[in-house]
């Protein structure tokens, strides 16, 4: 994956309407057939990346590289582009083959050429049978397939997808994820993915990039994201997390301790530069996962410190405990997750449990 | 126990009474009227007098005597003239009112309503006055060289009656075309763009046939409309500028043959049931209601 070629660049690009601006100097590099997802709460910009690659908007400022090539200025019809509409977009007063094979029918292509095309693509999302059948005659789950085919017979370079699954349940969102994925292993065609809802991206994605108001704030596959944020944002939105703030102490080697209302935690900071070079008493946080977290035995003598139990929710598989620690068990609210056991949860509510993690589950952020 | 079957059967009662009177002032006001004619058109008059034995008479008439048939027709190929002519001209207007933003949509297209507020009479006044041999026309056309002299091509005939009704019928077809463009979905546009048709073939092949319905309510809009016009015609028609609404008209008047009338109404009314008809099967397109 690493090796693939940048398909599309896009350089200090932004975007205002008005004076309101909405992108500001963003630079995001697209790989040839990866499935890249643009992550962000409502508000982030994410959609309007989206339109600006489309080239449904134009941009303000910078530049969008295909293949090295400016197409900043290229209109819609000819970018080798195709979209996923959040509501479909599908024609109405067509067919379902009338939808798909429309991109190829504007093209002049020949109608057994269409004919061909559009039975094939109808064959990959599944929907042979509806060949002859109306949009309104369709399910969401159905609709969200010829959306799909419609896009793809062209054979774009890349296919946008605009938070295309927002709209259906959450069962039929979870077959569509599985299925949206297999089918880009299966044609190897760029996917770019636009979405506000983290499971969709950790589950779908080769690389995420998050974004929060008009800015990226990580690109990096979901592991990455999740074990090694590199902001409060993206610690906070990406996944359950436990941040505690504190002081910056001396690098020890691939380690380095905070000083927090815990006492002194100390966190890996294998990979992460940044955390060598922030100089001694800089505000950060310590961060690790509900999952990371759990009552300390006698070996452990690291990050150790007590808390109260302040909740337990059974949440199926797994137990998570709120539990109050810090001074007067009360100055920090920490979760944590154990896997549920026929036979009852070890812990008990309202109990004085002391709690540990692994330095090398543990990370740091700087605030 | 009685008392809440009491109050149920007022309750019932008086939802009945709602949904008798729903339905009556329909039937009293427009379906009795229409029924009293029908009957009429059977009756048949003498001396002046109407006289009510049943009779065959009055469609006899219509169908045989060599006057009517031929203006009736006539009629109907003005009417159908008219409204194809107020859909070529609506279209564009409606379609640039869409192209609009925001606020000046709404005001150019009251603007283009205005003429509805004012008097029928006054208007068809106005464009006599233009269409006249010496009328505002007649001068343009003769002071930009078109015409060396006024002509009479369209003063008192069939083309004033046509022009004048295309003028008047105007506002009704704008409104339905730009209400049905209106609501076309933006996203259907981009999507056709996106896949890669060009600003031409995005209009013929998505914009276009989702607004035929709106075209289609237009068109039977102002054909039933003009149809059951005898005032434009009246006055701007002449002598020449024939119509059959001109013949119902003297039926009730100066000849006094309301059977005659009645029947002539009844085989109007027919056409503009069909007219309706046709109008509403192709205003509703398949699937546009997602």
């Amino acid at each position: 994956m690493n090796q693939n070629p940048d398909l599309l660049t896009l350089r200090s690009v932004s975007k205002s309407y008005g004076t309101v601006a909405v992108l500001h100097d963003i630079d995001l590099s697209i790989r040839d057939g990866e499935f890249l997802t643009v992550l962000g709460p409502s508000g982030s910009g994410k959609t309007t990346v989206l339109r600006l690659i489309g080239g449904l908007e134009p941009l303000t400022t910078g530049d969008i590289r295909l293949d090295g090539q400016d197409i900043s200025r290229m209109p819609i019809n000819k970018r080798p582009f195709n979209t996923v509409f959040q509501d479909y977009a599908l024609f109405p007063h067509m067919t379902v083959s009338g939808n798909v094979g429309y991109g190829l029918s504007v093209r002049h292509v020949q109608r057994k050429e269409i004919a061909r095309r559009v039975a094939e693509a109808l064959e990959l999302v599944q929907l042979g049978r509806f060949a002859d059948r109306f949009p309104a005659q369709l399910s969401g789950g159905q609709r969200q397939r010829v959306a799909l085919a419609r896009a793809l017979i062209c054979r774009p370079r890349l296919i946008l997808l605009d938070e295309p699954l927002a709209a259906l349940d959450l069962e039929l969102r979870r077959q569509m994820q599985e299925f949206l994925k297999s089918i880009q292993r299966e044609i190897k065609t760029t996917f770019l993915f636009v979405t506000h809802d983290q499971e969709e991206a950790i589950g779908m994605a080769d690389r995420i990039c998050v974004m929060q108001a008009g800015h990226i704030r990580q690109l990096g596959t979901p592991h990455e994201l999740y074990y090694k944020p590199n902001c409060e944002f993206v610690a906070r939105f990406f996944g359950e997390n436990n941040l505690v703030a504190g002081k910056l102490g001396p690098v020890q080697g691939e380690q380095r301790p905070i000083e927090t209302a815990l006492g002194r935690l100390i966190c890996s900071i294998t990979d992460q530069p940044h955390l060598k070079a922030a100089p001694e008493g800089a505000s950060a946080f310590a961060a690790f996962r509900p999952e990371a977290l759990h009552l300390a035995d006698a070996t452990d003598g690291d990050n150790r410190f007590s808390g109260i139990i302040a909740d337990l929710a059974f949440a199926g598989s797994s137990t998570v405990a709120t539990i109050k620690a810090g001074a007067d068990n009360a100055a920090q609210r920490l979760r944590l997750r154990t896997p549920s056991r026929i036979g009852g949860s070890a812990l008990r509510s309202g109990e004085t449990v002391a709690l540990s993690f692994a330095p090398h589950e543990g990370h740091l952020v700087l605030a | 126990m009685s008392a809440v079957v009491t109050t149920q059967l007022a309750e019932r009662r008086s939802s009945l009474l709602v949904t008798v009177l729903a339905f009556a002032a329909p039937v009293i006001f427009v379906l009795v009227p229409l029924a009293i004619f029908l009957v009429y058109s059977f009756f048949s008059v003498d001396q002046g007098t109407i006289v009510y034995a049943p009779t065959l008479g009055n469609y006899v008439r219509f169908f045989t005597d060599p006057i009517f048939l031929p203006v009736f027709w006539n009629t109907i190929v003005l009417c159908v003239s008219v409204a194809v002519i107020c859909i070529l001209l609506a279209y564009p207007a409606a379609y640039f009112l869409t192209t609009l933003r925001g606020r000046w949509r709404y005001a150019l297209l009251m603007l283009l309503l205005v003429p509805l507020l004012m008097s029928y009479v006054i208007k068809i006044y106005a464009i006599r006055s233009i269409l006249g041999l010496n009328g505002f026309l007649n001068k343009a056309l003769v002071a930009i060289g078109i015409l060396q002299q006024p002509s009479t091509l369209f003063v008192f005939n069939m083309n004033a009656i046509l022009l004048t009704l295309s003028l008047l019928l105007i506002p009704f077809a704008i409104l339905p075309i730009f209400l049905s463009l209106e609501r076309i979905p933006q996203t259907l546009l981009r999507a056709s763009d996106d896949l890669g048709a060009s600003g031409l073939q995005t209009f013929l092949r998505i914009t276009l046939p989702l607004s035929l319905p709106g075209v289609a309510s237009a068109a039977s809009f102002v054909f039933v409309l003009a149809i059951g016009d005898f005032l434009t015609p009246q006055m701007v028609g002449g002598t020449s500028g024939f119509t059959f609404g001109r013949i119902l008209y003297s039926q009730f008047g100066t000849a006094y043959n309301w059977p005659f009338g009645a029947a002539l109404s009844v085989a109007l009314a027919i056409v503009v049931i069909c007219a309706i008809l046709i109008g509403e099967r192709f205003g509703r397109s398949r699937g546009t209601s997602v």
